[in-house]
């Protein structure tokens, strides 16, 4: 009996686990996109966020110094695609890809600026047991204010108009690409946790490609959810589960490819069952002119 | 129209300017009594993963320091790197271009063909062409050591092996330390599970812990950078630990990794690399086991306490066996299932 509720214990702690990186991550998404701008860079943002977050405990010896790093530049990384998005009026598909390709490059090539070897920097202090479940419950907390500030105060309606209608948010007397600004670059400080949490909580360091993909895992939790906060953490959740299942029931004879490829066959068929349902903001992924 | 299309063509006449510049760029070679030029190539996994490609590079510096060779990296970010990365040294003369990792198999075997006066060489595959040299190594034989390793410093009677990605040449791997592991322990379990990265450093981690949860106390990885989350895992478990692979893992968590499983690529790099200083360009197919020291195990440093001088002289016995053909480890799955132990004797 206390073997089956060990191994629950077990796959609720790993689904935990997994799925924290992108609650972040996708949260970050569903803010950025609910004003309109769509956020390909979330993987680049989760990068930024888990290298600076390393650099800046291994310059100051403190992880909670690694975590403000991580953060703000994962707001400054998001401020470059917010500018492009709102100012120059580029594609932004195309510019959170190239974010993407910066983030990741810039990564690799820190790593041996800084501590003068490439593939991975050395192990720093981390945030310990302690620190990681803080960050695992601050998800759940953001996500809850999140979902607060998006739907019951002004701030959040202007962001979400922004999203359907900036013409007539801008007529309604609303700064459309102030507001779409600001909402991309807190979009990339919370998303930015989820890369610290990698390197910082989960892990003691960072190594190139150490994010594998979760960013564009979290885009497809952001659609999941429905663009919405708590949609989106449970989208994270959904797919942090699968993994950890995965991660169990491998075992020789079953080839792992099927068994790794359980956490997207599950939200295919979800998404597919939801499909008549979804509705991204009217406005997402447009650029807005004055 | 053509008016707008202008820049286009200054970057492309720029590009082709810089390609024709690098063509004409002529360095000395080792016929003219230049020093050896030997290029490198790495696949994704990349310089710093702490194993496969670190290990080819300690070859490579080796050339370097003791043979005085000219000696450059390009390093590939993804596949569709490595093409152009093997062209660009291949233009630029150098006198062995070293392709580290099967999957530039088939590109080392195009650009071999196109620039026919170069000599190439490749590790982990076979590229049949007169100007590569193929260096494939015996992994099954030194996974074998490390799973009989494994086996006596298991109390659980359970260990279990971690890859990257599941494809015929981590099951050599795989493979051979399952047997190895019989060896000792007829009956003892062995788990199979792989993170599907190479790169996932956190999957490493999180797979191992799954791993030790389940019942394993000996976990043998190999998978490149997500090794390093498995060696952050054993670091907070007492009693249990890893193998590491490709190179000396052994000081990255002292004590808790049990051995490394070692495979000598910088030996195979050297060896080439001596070859074509002695401008004697290297070809066919160099298989490096545990009789030319190409795989084996570290000396267990930091874990006598475990590996006792008894068990340690198993491990060699065993190795002996291995190299006068006694012992075949298997290198797949079927052979695996084939695999009796076989009677140590003294």
């Amino acid at each position: 009996m206390t073997g089956l509720s060990g191994a629950l214990l077990a796959l609720v702690t790993l689904t935990l686990v997994k799925a924290t990186p992108l609650i972040y991550a996708a949260l970050g998404g569903v803010l950025s996109e609910r004003s309109g701008v769509v956020n390909i860079g979330l993987e680049g943002i989760l990068t930024a966020g888990a290298f600076f977050a390393v650099v800046a405990t291994a310059a100051s010896g403190n992880p909670v110094v690694g975590v403000a790093a991580g953060v703000i530049a994962g707001a400054l990384l998001a401020a470059i695609l917010a500018f492009a998005a709102t100012r120059l009026g580029v594609d932004q598909i195309v510019a959170g890809t190239g974010l993407n390709i910066v983030a990741i490059g810039g990564a690799a090539y820190g790593l041996v600026v800084v501590f003068g070897q490439p593939g991975a920097s050395r192990e720093v202090p981390n945030l310990g047991p302690a620190g990681e479940t803080v960050l695992v419950i601050l998800a759940f907390a953001i996500a809850a204010a999140l979902w607060f500030a998006l739907f019951r105060t002004p701030w959040g309606l202007h962001v979400r108009s922004c999203g359907e209608n900036p013409r007539a948010a801008e007529i309604a007397g609303i700064d459309a690409l102030r507001t779409r600004f600001w909402a991309v670059v807190i979009g990339g400080a919370i998303a930015a946790l989820g890369g610290v949490y990698l390197s910082l909580a989960e892990l003691d360091l960072y190594s190139d490609g150490m994010t594998a993909g979760r960013g564009y895992i979290a885009l497809a939790a952001v659609i999941f959810g429905r663009w919405n906060p708590f949609g989106a953490l449970g989208a994270a959740l959904f797919f942090g589960f699968f993994a950890a299942l995965q991660y169990s029931l491998q075992r020789a004879g079953i080839p792992s490819e099927l068994m790794q490829a359980l956490p997207y066959v599950a939200a295919l068929v979800a998404l597919t069952g939801f499909a008549g349902r979804v509705r991204a903001p009217a406005a997402d992924g447009i650029p807005f002119e004055h | 129209m053509v008016r707008g299309l202008r820049p286009v063509y200054a970057a492309l006449i720029l590009a082709g300017s810089a390609v024709l510049l690098a063509a004409c760029s002529h360095a000395k070679s080792i016929a003219d009594g230049g020093p050896a030029r030997l290029g490198m190539v790495t696949d994704v996994g990349g310089l710093g993963d702490r194993s496969f490609n670190d290990s080819a590079y300690r070859g490579l510096l080796a050339a370097k320091d003791n043979l005085h060779a000219d000696v450059a990296v390009l390093q590939s970010k993804s596949a569709s790197d490595y093409q152009p990365n093997l062209t660009v040294l291949a233009n630029k003369e150098y006198d062995l271009i070293f392709a580290i990792g099967f999957l530039m198999a088939k590109d080392v075997n195009e650009v071999a063909t196109r620039y026919p006066a170069r000599h190439f060489a490749i590790i982990d595959a076979v590229v049949d062409q007169p100007n590569v040299a193929s260096v494939t190594f015996k992994e099954e034989d030194g996974s074998f050591l490390a799973g009989a390793a494994a086996a006596m410093a298991s109390k659980t009677h359970q260990v279990a092996f971690l890859g990257g990605v599941d494809i015929p040449l981590l099951r050599k791997f795989e493979a051979g330390f399952a047997a190895g592991a019989r060896e000792i322990d007829p009956t003892i379990k062995v788990a199979v599970k792989y993170t599907g990265s190479f790169d996932d450093a956190a999957a490493g981690k999180e797979l191992s812990g799954v791993l030790f949860d389940q019942g394993a106390d000996v976990v043998f990885v190999a998978a490149g950078k997500a090794g390093i989350g498995a060696i952050d895992q054993v670091k907070t478990r007492p009693g249990d630990y890893v193998i590491g692979v490709d190179s000396d893992q052994d000081a990255l968590a002292p004590g808790k990794v049990l051995t490394s499983m070692i495979k000598r690529v910088d030996v195979g790099v050297f060896r080439l690399a001596q070859e074509t200083v002695a401008q004697k360009l290297p070809s066919g197919h160099l298989v490096l086991g545990l009789k030319e020291d190409g795989v084996g195990l570290t000396a267990f440093q930091y874990t006598k306490n475990v590996m006792t001088p008894d068990r340690i002289a198993t491990i060699k016995r065993l190795r002996a066996m291995i190299i006068a053909g006694t012992i075949k480890p298997p290198s797949t799955r079927e052979e695996l299932a084939q695999f009796k132990p076989v009677p140590l004797g003294r």
